[in-house]
C-alpha cells in the first residue's frame, strides 16, 4: 500500500533548495574556505555572499532573497566577542533575532530563515550547518510564500 | 479633569509673548464629530482649541513637517513649536527627540492626560449608534465616554467605544512634558499590553500565513500607513526607488542592475516585502498610537505586525519605546545576556 507521507517526501526530493548565504569576510567566508579546502563534501545549495560583517546585513537583504526565490537564508558571522569590528555581530544578533520573529509571526516556515556563529577555523561546522540546513528546506519543499510572483 | 479653559489660556498666553512660533493642537471637525488637527499662529486662534475623546491624530507628525519645512525655510525661525500632546504624542516626540530629529528646546510640549480611558474608534462608536449621527464624545471620568447623539446623552462604558490601542495602552499620560493637564493614570487594567498580538501568534504557522497572506492581498499600496506615521520622515523611502528615474537616456543594463527592493506592484510577496519592511525599520520606534491601522482603507491590522516586535523588545530586550529620549535607541545598543540560543 504506498503511504501518503512517503509519496509527498520523495515529491519534495525532487526540489533542489537553493540557500543564500550572507558570510562575514573575517569568519564564515574564510570557514567555508576552509571548508573547501579541506575537501570536505557538503551540499552545494549555498550561494555564498560575502558581506564586510553580519551588523551590515539589512534586514532588506533577507526580504529581498526570499522575495527573489531563495528557499533559505542563511547568515553567518564571527562568535560574540570575535567580531573584527567589536560590535557589529551583536547588533546583527538582536536586529536578526526580530527579523526572525516577524518572519515566524506572518508564518514563513520558522525553518527559513537561519543564523550561526562560524568562525574561520571551523570549516566543518560551516559544512555542518549547510547539510543540515539544506535538509530542513529540502522536508519543507519549495518557498512560494513570499517569491515574487508576477 | 484637563481643563480646557487652561489649555486654551495658556496656548494665548504662549502665542501672545512669542514664546512658540505656532502652536499644534485639535480643534472641532467640520465632518462628523471626530476633532480635526490644525496649527495655530495667533492668540485670538486658541479659543478653538479642544481636548476630547475625538482627538484621533498623532500630532507629532506635524512636527516633522514643521521640521521640514523650517529645515527649507531661508530664514528659519528659532522659537519652539507648541504641541498639544496625549501620552502617545508624547512617547513619538520622545523617539524623534533620541533619533536627534529635533531638540528639546525645539518643541514645548503641553502635555493632555486620556483620563484614564483613552480615544475613540470611530468604527466601534458608529457601531454602536447603529447609524444614527453623534454630535458630541466627551470623557466621563474612568467609568466611559459621554455620548451625545440625535439630542439624547447616554454614558457609554469606556471598553466599549475605546481603539484598540487605547485598550492595550501602558501610558496613558504624557511622561515627557513641559505643562501638563490632568492627572497622571497608569494603572488602567482594561486590556492587558500586547494582547491581539500575543492572540495572532498563538495560531499555527498555516493559519498565520493566510491570514497574512488574505491581509497583504488586499492592500492597495496607496502608502497611507507610511505617510501617517510620525516615525517615516524619511525624504525617500526605500521601497520606491524615485532617485533612479528613467529618461531616454537611460540604458537596458542600468535598468537590468539597478537595486529594487520591490515592486510597486500590488500583489502580496511586494505587499509582504513593503509591510514587513515598514515594520522592521519601525522594531523600537513605534509607540503604538495606532494611527497606520486607523487610516488604512482596507482594514489591515498593521498593529499587529509593529505590537509583535515591541513585545519582542519589551521582553527580550527590556526596552520600552519613548520611554528616556537619552537612552541609546533599541538597535543601536545591545547586551551580553540577548536571546543567543536561536544561532547555532
Amino acid at each position: 500500500m504506498p503511504n501518503p507521507l512517503h509519496s509527498n517526501a520523495s515529491e519534495a526530493q525532487e526540489h533542489e533548495p537553493r540557500v543564500v548565504a550572507f558570510l562575514c569576510k573575517w569568519c564564515s567566508s574564510a570557514g567555508s574556505d576552509l571548508a573547501g579546502v579541506s575537501r570536505i563534501q557538503y551540499s552545494a545549495n549555498a550561494t555564498p555572499i560575502t558581506i564586510p560583517c553580519t551588523g551590515s546585513v539589512s534586514p532588506m537583504y533577507i526580504l529581498a532573497a526570499f522575495n527573489k526565490g531563495a528557499d533559505g537564508v542563511l547568515v553567518s558571522g564571527c562568535h560574540p566577542g570575535d567580531c573584527h569590528y567589536m560590535e557589529g555581530n551583536y547588533l546583527a544578533r538582536r536586529k536578526l533575532y526580530l527579523v526572525q520573529q516577524l518572519l515566524r509571526f506572518i508564518g514563513l516556515e520558522a525553518d527559513r530563515f537561519r543564523m550561526s556563529w562560524v568562525s574561520a577555523a571551523e570549516g566543518a561546522k560551516f559544512a555542518e550547518i549547510v547539510d543540515e540546513f539544506v535538509g530542513d528546506l529540502r522536508a519543507l519543499g519549495p518557498q512560494n510564500r513570499l517569491k515574487a510572483r508576477h | 479633569m484637563v481643563n480646557v479653559d487652561e489649555l486654551r489660556s495658556l496656548a494665548a498666553e504662549l502665542l501672545e509673548q512669542g514664546q512658540v512660533r505656532s502652536l499644534i493642537g485639535y480643534r472641532r471637525g467640520t465632518a462628523g464629530v471626530l476633532a480635526e488637527p490644525c496649527t495655530i499662529a495667533a492668540p485670538g486662534e486658541a479659543e478653538t482649541l479642544v481636548w476630547d475623546p475625538t482627538c484621533l491624530n498623532n500630532l507629532a507628525l506635524f512636527l516633522v513637517e514643521e521640521r521640514k519645512q523650517q529645515a527649507a525655510a531661508s530664514a528659519p525661525d528659532k522659537r519652539p513649536v507648541g504641541v498639544v500632546a496625549k501620552g502617545c504624542d508624547s512617547r513619538a516626540v520622545s523617539v524623534l527627540l533620541q533619533e536627534n530629529y529635533f531638540k528639546r528646546e525645539d518643541v514645548f510640549i503641553l502635555g493632555v492626560s486620556c483620563e484614564g480611558t483613552g480615544v475613540i474608534d470611530p468604527r466601534k462608536l458608529s457601531a454602536r449608534l447603529k447609524g444614527r449621527w453623534p454630535t458630541r464624545v466627551e470623557f466621563a471620568g474612568e467609568d466611559g465616554f459621554k455620548v451625545s447623539a440625535g439630542g439624547d446623552e447616554t454614558l457609554v462604558p469606556a471598553r466599549e467605544l475605546l481603539a484598540d490601542r487605547c485598550l492595550e495602552c501602558r501610558e496613558a499620560s504624557p511622561r515627557l512634558n513641559d505643562v501638563l493637564f490632568g492627572e497622571v493614570v497608569t494603572e488602567r487594567g482594561f486590556d492587558e499590553p500586547f494582547r491581539a498580538a500575543k492572540a495572532a501568534q498563538e495560531a499555527t504557522e498555516d493559519a498565520r500565513w493566510a491570514t497574512w497572506e488574505r491581509h497583504f492581498d488586499r492592500c492597495v499600496r496607496c502608502f497611507a500607513c507610511r505617510a501617517v506615521c510620525p516615525m517615516c520622515y524619511c525624504p525617500e523611502c526605500v521601497v520606491d526607488s524615485t532617485t533612479f528615474v528613467n529618461t531616454p537616456g537611460t540604458s537596458a543594463e542600468e535598468k537590468a542592475t539597478r537595486i529594487r527592493w520591490c515592486e510597486r506592484s500590488a500583489n502580496v510577496s511586494e505587499s509582504a516585502v513593503y509591510h514587513l519592511t515598514r515594520a522592521i525599520h519601525l522594531a523600537g520606534r513605534c509607540i503604538d498610537c495606532g494611527e497606520c491601522e486607523r487610516v488604512c482603507p482596507v482594514n489591515i491590522p498593521l498593529r499587529l505586525l509593529n505590537t509583535k516586535l515591541e513585545m519582542e523588545a519589551f521582553q527580550q530586550f527590556e526596552y520600552e519605546v519613548g520611554r528616556d529620549f537619552e537612552r541609546p535607541s533599541l538597535l543601536s545598543s545591545f547586551r551580553d545576556e540577548d536571546p543567543n540560543s536561536f544561532i547555532r
